[in-house]
């Protein structure tokens, strides 16, 4: 009996307990000082300013390298795993959470070219520290995917770039139109996706490409955060570096993991720290 | 080392009550009753599920609301075919014999059987070419096909939004002010999740009842086991591959191929589960039999030299499965004890839309 007693009581208490514990938002439980930081996308077409046509539109502001003009009505990107590393052994890694509630999404981040509220990536609760080097993947990783349905910019029904017969994001989109290329409407359409692979164990050849990019950019100078410091990396992109090269006659209808190999291999070099604002 | 019982048993339920508080208080905060009508119960004798039931656990409002879309032919572009059109209860939720490719707006033809749907939450990869990786986005590919129901999935959200009642059941189901993508999605599943056939003969006599089973489908079993089972693996009766058994004489359909983009998956096409085969004729992606006995005769004389073809049914320029008459006869008696009847009129299913 007095055993029953004591098994109640220590329940009891552990019931209290949890329940003023369990539910509680734990923020900051060694109080370490934390920061923000703002990364800013500027996408460029070579040195000029990305501009984003109309569907349809026969205005060809840009040209390849070897002259094939192109115009482009719709380009962005998605970008997650955000990771900051500073020069003493600072490292900072943004939440990852895929879910139905756009609300809960965390750390997944999309740059619209035309939409101007998705240039800038908001990074929060970063320890104080210094840093010096950003690195994040250029795509939507199998842990975006294979949780299932999910919401906010993750979400088809809202926009989401999602292949549906094979199913995916597309990392990385480029559509418009080129004189070069002989499809209806002339239409341009390089859509880079792909997250898993699955390597050949005999003489066969690869099924699928994972199409997920690193992306490992160091700043031009060191940058401190801290509560009242917020820093701002200028990050810039040049499509030109993942198509300049590019026979638009040819290449022209990218919808596929494979097909999209070439282009991945040049994406990482696309991006660069053009400056830092402390 | 001693086991002390005792001490330890004393940390037993206070451990226990803190975890179970814990969960309760801030995972999940469903005040309805657990019916085991809509609760997700894995078979004894079926391995564990694959689908995200974390994510999205099925409760009778969710279920009913994935079963409200999946007979609403509103959701299609012109309002003519729902879900429900290509995949018939009565069917194994496969179309009927009248349909031997899925059938779209306006009339537009597919160009494969629509598959039956059970046991999905033992499944990885859907369709006949396993393009599609989650439960979760399959119907998205049937909405936004063109020769299904040609609607596109936000369009499609923007309907429902729309709708005089959709609104105030996914609050309901899932708490939210307006319909998105993933709910309507996760209501979907919630519906397929409790599509469970493992409650036919065959499956009363491995869990235990001999008298399940007649002589003649015993002996279909085991023939079923000896020359069907590499493929058809128990107990869901496919091991989930993708393989090339013949049955295009030319090839058009390049299968698996679409989705690897090698060579080496031309014309493989997923292994389809044989639960409730007796009732999902025609058979294969291109429709091409109308019986079992066509099927046994396909792999026994039918199948001839091809790119991929599997080793498993055609080896040195001959059919390997060699079968009798009175053995197919077995077989198929066999295979018509996977008809699972309380699956096939269980009335949670039945349409309840107006």
């Amino acid at each position: 009996m007095k055993n029953i007693k004591s098994k109640l009581a220590i329940s009891i208490v552990f019931l209290f307990s949890s329940l003023f514990f369990s539910c509680q938002e734990n923020e900051n439980p060694n109080s370490i000082s934390q920061g923000e930081m703002i990364v800013e996308f500027d996408n460029y077409v070579g040195n000029q300013n990305m501009v984003i046509d109309e569907v349809g539109s026969t205005n060809y502001r840009y040209s390849t390298a070897n002259g094939q003009e192109f115009n482009l009505t719709r380009f962005g990107y998605y970008i997650s795993h955000v990771r900051l590393e500073g020069p003493n052994g600072e490292v900072f890694i943004d939440e990852m959470n895929a879910s139905a509630d756009a609300n809960q999404i965390k750390g997944y981040y999309r740059v619209v070219q035309g939409e101007s509220d998705t240039y800038n990536i908001h990074l929060k609760n970063i320890p104080e520290g210094q840093y010096n080097k950003i690195i994040f993947n250029l795509g939507v990783k199998e842990d975006g995917i294979q949780e299932g349905a999910v919401g906010g910019i993750l979400d088809r029904a809202a926009g989401a770039w999602f292949w549906n017969w094979n199913s995916g994001f597309i990392n990385y989109i480029i559509e418009g139109h080129s004189p070069a290329s002989l499809r209806d409407e002339n239409r341009l359409q390089i859509h880079i996706g792909g997250w898993k692979n699955i390597p050949s164990a005999d003489e066969n050849p690869q099924r699928f490409f994972d199409n997920n990019v690193e992306v490992s950019l160091p700043f031009d100078a060191t940058v401190r955060v801290s509560e009242t410091m917020r820093p701002s990396p200028h990050i810039i992109m040049d499509l030109l570096k993942v198509i300049g090269d590019t026979d638009l006659a040819i290449q022209n209808n990218i919808h596929s993991p494979a097909a999209a190999v070439p282009f991945v291999q040049k994406l990482a070099e696309a991006f660069v720290v053009d400056h830092t604002h402390q | 080392m001693k086991y002390n019982l005792t001490s330890r048993d004393r940390l037993i339920w206070p451990a226990l009550l803190f975890v179970v508080i814990v969960w309760v208080g801030c995972v999940s905060e469903s005040d309805e009753p657990k019916l085991s009508l809509y609760r997700f119960e894995k078979p004894s004798h079926f391995p564990e599920p694959t689908y995200t039931f974390q994510n999205n656990d099925v409760n009778e409002k969710g279920f009913k609301l994935g079963k409200m879309l999946f007979f609403d032919p509103s959701l299609s572009r012109d309002g003519s075919v729902s879900c429900s059109s290509c995949h018939v209860q009565s069917h194994a939720f496969a179309d009927t014999w009248l349909h031997p490719f899925s059938f779209g707006v306006e009339d537009r033809e597919g160009v494969r059987n629509s598959p039956p749907l059970f046991n999905l939450a033992f499944q990885n990869e859907f369709f006949w070419d396993g393009g599609v990786t989650h439960l979760d986005f399959a119907p998205i590919l049937a909405i936004e096909s063109e020769i299904e129901m040609d609607e596109s999935f936000e369009n499609l959200v923007h309907k429902l939004n729309n709708h005089a009642q959709y609104p105030r059941l996914f609050k309901e189901a899932f708490g939210v002010e307006e319909v998105t993508g993933p709910y309507v999605l996760h209501a979907f599943s919630q519906f397929m999740l409790l599509m469970v056939s493992a409650d036919s003969r065959y499956d009363q006599f491995v869990k235990g009842d001999q008298n399940a089973l007649n002589q003649e489908e015993i002996e279909g079993l085991l023939l079923f086991r000896k020359h069907c089972e590499s493929c058809h693996r128990e107990p869901l009766f496919t091991d989930l591959s993708y393989r090339n058994n013949g049955v295009q004489k030319v090839i058009t359909d390049l299968g698996r191929e679409t989705i690897t983009e090698v060579s080496q998956d031309r014309a493989k096409f997923k292994v389809p589960s044989l639960r409730n085969i007796e009732v999902t004729s025609p058979y294969m992606h291109n429709a091409r039999f109308e019986g079992l006995l066509q099927v046994l005769n396909h792999y026994t004389e039918g199948i001839q030299e091809q790119v991929n073809i599997d080793p498993l049914v055609f080896e040195d320029g001959k059919p390997t499965i060699k079968l009798s008459d009175p053995e197919k006869e077995k077989i198929i008696a066999f295979l018509k004890s996977l008809t699972d009847d309380n699956f096939l009129n269980n009335p949670i299913f039945f349409n309840s839309n107006e």
